[in-house]
C-alpha cells in the first residue's frame, strides 16, 4: 500500500470556546494536487498551520510521508515547504539575501544554496530586484519570493496558502507551470485559494472545509457527481463548474447573499 | 450599463473641529480604550498593565523629584534678588525635556498614526491627534511636572506673577512639547534612509568629538592629583573669573532663546515691565509656532503618502560588499547564515543600531564626571566599571527581545528543520561578539578620558562582562521567547514596547550590577581587591551553567509560547 503524503485523523483546533477547525481526516496521495476549498474563516489557514507545525493542534493526529508529525520532527520539515498566511518574509534583507538565507536554514550547502537562488530569481522574475529590500517589494513580489523560499530546499511536500494573490497574470501562469512540473516529478501540492478556476484547472483532488468542518472530499468528478445527484434533472445534466459545486455544497446561494443593501447606490 | 453612483456622506470640512474630526478623535479614542481592554483578556496584558503602571508612579516620582527642586530653587530665587537666574532652572526644564525622550527611546510604547492615513482624516486633524498623543509620553509628564513645580514655587514666592508665571509656563510647555515632536519626526525621517543615515551618524559623531574637545579647551593646563585644596579654590577662582565674559555673551544670547525669553517674561512681570514681559512672551510664542511649523512640514510629507523604504544604493560598491561579507561567513550552516543575517539587518534597523551606539557615544561625554580640572579624578577608583555597566544598557533589546524584529519572518523559523535552540544560539553568538566590541571600545574610550584603572579593577570589570552576558542571554531567551514584542525597523519613535518586558529586564540588568557592584564594594572594603576577580569568575560560570541549561529548554519553550510569539510578531494592526 503505498504511504500516503499528508494524512489526518480527527484533526481539530479551538480557539477558547470556538473550535476553527473540528474532526477533520483526510488523506492525500503522493504526487497529487490537492485543492483545499472554504469561505473566509472556515478554518483552512488554520489547517495548514497545523499540518505545517506552525499551530498545536487540541487533538488528533497528522502523518506527514508516512511519519507522525510535531513541531520536533525536524528531519520531515526538510521535506516540507511552505508559503504560509504571513508569507514569513525577512523586511530587511534584499532576495538574495533571504533566499540565501532560508536555503541555509533548511540545509543546504553554500554552492548549491547560490545556484538555486540565482535560478529562483530568474525563475521569478525578480534578478532586476536583487537591491531592493523585500520590504520594499509589492505584494506580488513578494509573493513570489515567498514562493522561491518555499521550493528552494526541493520539498517532498509544498503547502500554499493563497500563492497567487496579488500575483500578476505572467507570473502566475509561470507559477502554475512550476507547480505542474513538480506534480510531474512526483511532489505533493496542499493548494488552498479562492481562485476556483486555478483549482479546477491544477488540482486533482478537492476537499471542502466549512466552519471547521470537512464537508466535501474527493476528486472533482467525484464532487461534480456528488452536487448534480441532489440536484433537479435539467441542472444535473449540465457540466457543474467548480464554483457551481462549491457554492451548492458551502450553501451561499441562500437568501444573505441576494438580500440587497440598499443603502449602496 | 452605467457604471455605480456611489452615494458620499455629503460634503466635509477636513478641519481639526468638524463633525468628521471629532467623530474620528471619538472612534480613535475608542479604539485605544478598546485595545487597552481586549489587553487585558490575557495574563499577558494584566501584566503589561501592572508593568506600565508601575513604570509611570516611577516616572511620576522622578518628575515630583525634580519638581520640587525646581520649586525650591524658583522660591528661593524670587523671594530673594536671585531673580537674575531664573533661566537656569527653565534651561533645566528645556533640556529634561529634550533629553529624556532620547534617553528612554527604548522603553516607551508609543502609538504609529501613520495607519490612520487610509481614512479620511484631515491634515489638521491628523497633526492634532500627532501632537495629543505625544502627551502622553514621559518627557512630557516629567516636563509637564516640572512647569508645575516652577509654577508653585514661584507663585508662592510673588503671588502677584500667578497669572504671568502661567502664561509664560504655558507657552513655554507648548514649545517644548512641538519642538521634541518634530526633532522625532525629523530624526526619524533622516534616519529612514541610508544616505541621510550618513550624514545624521556624521553630525551626531563630530558633534560628540567637539565635546569632548570642549573640555582641554576650556582647562589648558593638566593637574597632578596631588594638588592642595587652597590652590585648587585659587584655580577655580581664576577660571571663574576668565569664564566670566564668556558667560556674560551666552547670557546676553540665551536671553533670546526660549528658555530665557520664559524665565525673562516672569521677571519683567515682577518688575512690572508689563509690555517687555509681553514681547518676551510674544517672541517665546514664535518660538512655539516655528516649532509647530517644522513638525507640520514633516508631518505634511507623511500624511502625503511618502514612502521611506531605502533600496541600498551604489550597487556596484554594495554589490563588492556583499561579495567580500559573504567570505567571512562562509560556513553554509544555520549558525553562520542566522549570524550572517542578523548582521545584516542589524545594519538596516536604526533602532538597535541606535540603542547600542547611544550610550557608548554618552559614556564618551558623561566620563567628564570623573574628570575634574582637565585630569582624572584619584576619588574614585571604579569609573571604568561604571561606564562598562552604562555601555551595556543598550543591549537591553538585543538581549531582551531579539527576535522582535523578525516580523512574519519568525514563521520561518518553526518552518525550518532548523531547532529553536540553534535559532538562539547563533543569535547569542552574534549578540555577545556585539557585546564585547562594545565593552571594548567602551573601555578605551573611558580609558582614554580617565586613564589606566588600577589593576584589579580592570581585570574584575573584565570578570564582570563575563558574568553579566550569560546572565543576559540566559534571561534574554526566555524573554524574547516569552515576552516578544514587535520591533519597527524603520522606525526610532512610535513603537510599540512592551512595559513588562522593559521593566522586567531592568531588574535582571539591575540586579547583575548590584551582584558587581557589592562584590567590588566588599573587597574593596575589606582591602582585597584582587578578589573581586576570582568571585566574579566563578559567578560567571555558574551563569554561563544557567544559560546553557536555559539553551536547551529553549525548543519547548519556544513551542509553548508559539502562537503568541507568531500572532505578536507577524500581527499588523
Amino acid at each position: 500500500m503505498e504511504i500516503a503524503a499528508i494524512q489526518t485523523h480527527g484533526l481539530t483546533r479551538r480557539f477558547g470556546a470556538l473550535t476553527a477547525v473540528e474532526n477533520v481526516t483526510l488523506s492525500v496521495a503522493q504526487g497529487q494536487f490537492f485543492g483545499f476549498l472554504g469561505p473566509n474563516g472556515a478554518g483552512k489557514s488554520t489547517t495548514i498551520k497545523m499540518l505545517t507545525g506552525l499551530l498545536e493542534p487540541s487533538s488528533g493526529t497528522m502523518e506527514i510521508l508516512g511519519q507522525p508529525f510535531t513541531a520536533g520532527a525536524l528531519e520531515l520539515k526538510r521535506q516540507i515547504g511552505v508559503v504560509p498566511e504571513g508569507m514569513a518574509l525577512l523586511g530587511r534583507l534584499t532576495a538574495p539575501e533571504y533566499l540565501r538565507f532560508v536555503g541555509r536554514m533548511y540545509g543546504l550547502d553554500g554552492a548549491t544554496t547560490d545556484q538555486r537562488t540565482e535560478e529562483l530569481l530568474d525563475f521569478m522574475q525578480l534578478s532586476n530586484e536583487r537591491k531592493k529590500l523585500v520590504t520594499d517589494f509589492s505584494h506580488g513580489m513578494q509573493k513570489k519570493l515567498a514562493l522561491a523560499a518555499a521550493v528552494i530546499h526541493g520539498p517532498k511536500v509544498l503547502f500554499l496558502d493563497e500563492p497567487f494573490e496579488g500575483v500578476d497574470a505572467i507570473a502566475a501562469g509561470m507559477l502554475k507551470a512550476m507547480l505542474q512540473g513538480m506534480i510531474n516529478r512526483g511532489a505533493t501540492i496542499f493548494l488552498t485559494t479562492h481562485v476556483l478556476e486555478i483549482v479546477e484547472r491544477l488540482c486533482s483532488h478537492v476537499a471542502i472545509i466549512h466552519q471547521g468542518r470537512l464537508v466535501a472530499n474527493g476528486s472533482l468528478e467525484e464532487l461534480r457527481a456528488g452536487v448534480a445527484s441532489t440536484l433537479p434533472g435539467a441542472e444535473a445534466s449540465q457540466r457543474l463548474t467548480l464554483e457551481e459545486i462549491f457554492l451548492a455544497i458551502v450553501g451561499a446561494g441562500g437568501t444573505e447573499a441576494q438580500q440587497e443593501l440598499s443603502w449602496l447606490a | 450599463m452605467s457604471a455605480p453612483d456611489i452615494a458620499f456622506a455629503g460634503p466635509e470640512t477636513a478641519g481639526p473641529l468638524s463633525r468628521l474630526a471629532r467623530s474620528q478623535y471619538a472612534a480613535l479614542a475608542a479604539m485605544r480604550w478598546q485595545m487597552f481592554r481586549n489587553g487585558m483578556r490575557t495574563s499577558r496584558g494584566a501584566l503589561e498593565l501592572g508593568a506600565r503602571a508601575i513604570t509611570y508612579i516611577l516616572y511620576g516620582a522622578l518628575g515630583l523629584g525634580l519638581s520640587a527642586g525646581l520649586g525650591a530653587g524658583a522660591y528661593a530665587m524670587a523671594s530673594s534678588t536671585a531673580a537674575r537666574f531664573l533661566p537656569v532652572l527653565f534651561w533645566t526644564v528645556f533640556l529634561v525635556w529634550q533629553m529624556l525622550p532620547i534617553m528612554l527611546a527604548s522603553f516607551q510604547e508609543q502609538f504609529d498614526l501613520g495607519i490612520l492615513l487610509r481614512f479620511p482624516l484631515g491634515f489638521r486633524a491628523y497633526y492634532l491627534l500627532y501632537v495629543i498623543f505625544g502627551l502622553i509620553d514621559v518627557s512630557t509628564i516629567t516636563g509637564g511636572l516640572c512647569c508645575l513645580g516652577l509654577w508653585v514655587g514661584l507663585t508662592i514666592a510673588r503671588p502677584g506673577l500667578f497669572a504671568w508665571t502661567a502664561l509664560a509656563l504655558i507657552v513655554f510647555a507648548a514649545f517644548n512639547i512641538l519642538l521634541v515632536r518634530a526633532i522625532f519626526a525629523w530624526i526619524d525621517r533622516w534616519l529612514a534612509q541610508r544616505r541621510t543615515r550618513e550624514i545624521v551618524g556624521a553630525i551626531f559623531l563630530l558633534f560628540v568629538l567637539s565635546l569632548q574637545l570642549l573640555n582641554p579647551a576650556l582647562h589648558q593646563s593638566r593637574h597632578s592629583r596631588s594638588v592642595s585644596r587652597e590652590e585648587r579654590m585659587a584655580e577655580r577662582r581664576k577660571t571663574a573669573g576668565e569664564m566670566w565674559p564668556w558667560l556674560a555673551k551666552a547670557n546676553a544670547v540665551q536671553r533670546w532663546l526660549p528658555a530665557g525669553l520664559a524665565a525673562q517674561a516672569v521677571k519683567q512681570a515682577g518688575e512690572k515691565k508689563a509690555a517687555p514681559a509681553g514681547g518676551s512672551l510674544g517672541i517665546l510664542g514664535i518660538y512655539a509656532l516655528a516649532a509647530g511649523a517644522v513638525l507640520a512640514w514633516r508631518l505634511k510629507a507623511e500624511f502625503a503618502g511618502e514612502s521611506l523604504g531605502e533600496a541600498p544604493s551604489r550597487a556596484k560598491e554594495a554589490q563588492a560588499a556583499e561579495r567580500r561579507s559573504a567570505g567571512w561567513f562562509a560556513g553554509s550552516g544555520p549558525i553562520a547564515a542566522i549570524v550572517e543575517k542578523e548582521l545584516r539587518a542589524m545594519l538596516r534597523t536604526m533602532p538597535l543600531l541606535y540603542a547600542v551606539g547611544a550610550p557608548l557615544l554618552l559614556v564618551l561625554v558623561f566620563s567628564g564626571v570623573f574628570v575634574r580640572n582637565g585630569a582624572p579624578t584619584s576619588s574614585f577608583p571604579f569609573s571604568l566599571p561604571v561606564c562598562l555597566v552604562y555601555a551595556q544598557l543598550g543591549f537591553t533589546q538585543l538581549f531582551y527581545n531579539s527576535l522582535g524584529a523578525e516580523g512574519t519572518g519568525i514563521q520561518l523559523y518553526f518552518l525550518s528543520p532548523t531547532p529553536m535552540r540553534t535559532v538562539m544560539l547563533a543569535k547569542n553568538i552574534f549578540h555577545s561578539m556585539l557585546f564585547f566590541l562594545t565593552a571594548g571600545v567602551a573601555a578605551v574610550l573611558a580609558i582614554f578620558r580617565l586613564g589606566l584603572p588600577p589593576a584589579p579593577v580592570l581585570a574584575a570589570s573584565a570578570a564582570w562582562l563575563l558574568f553579566a552576558l550569560p546572565c543576559n542571554l540566559a534571561a534574554g531567551n526566555i524573554f524574547s521567547l516569552t515576552m516578544p514584542y514587535r520591533l519597527n525597523p524603520g522606525r526610532l519613535s512610535r513603537q510599540r514596547g512592551s512595559q513588562a518586558s522593559s521593566l522586567l529586564s531592568l531588574l535582571v540588568q539591575m540586579g547583575e550590577m548590584g551582584v558587581g557592584a557589592l562584590v567590588l564594594w566588599l573587597c574593596w572594603f575589606t582591602d582585597r581587591l584582587w578578589l573581586a576577580t576570582p568571585i566574579l569568575l566563578a559567578l560567571a560560570v555558574i551563569a554561563l551553567v544557567i544559560w546553557d541549561r536555559g539553551l536547551r529548554n529553549a525548543d519547548a519553550l519556544a513551542n509553548r509560547h508559539k502562537e503568541n510569539l507568531i500572532a505578536t510578531l507577524a500581527k499588523t494592526e
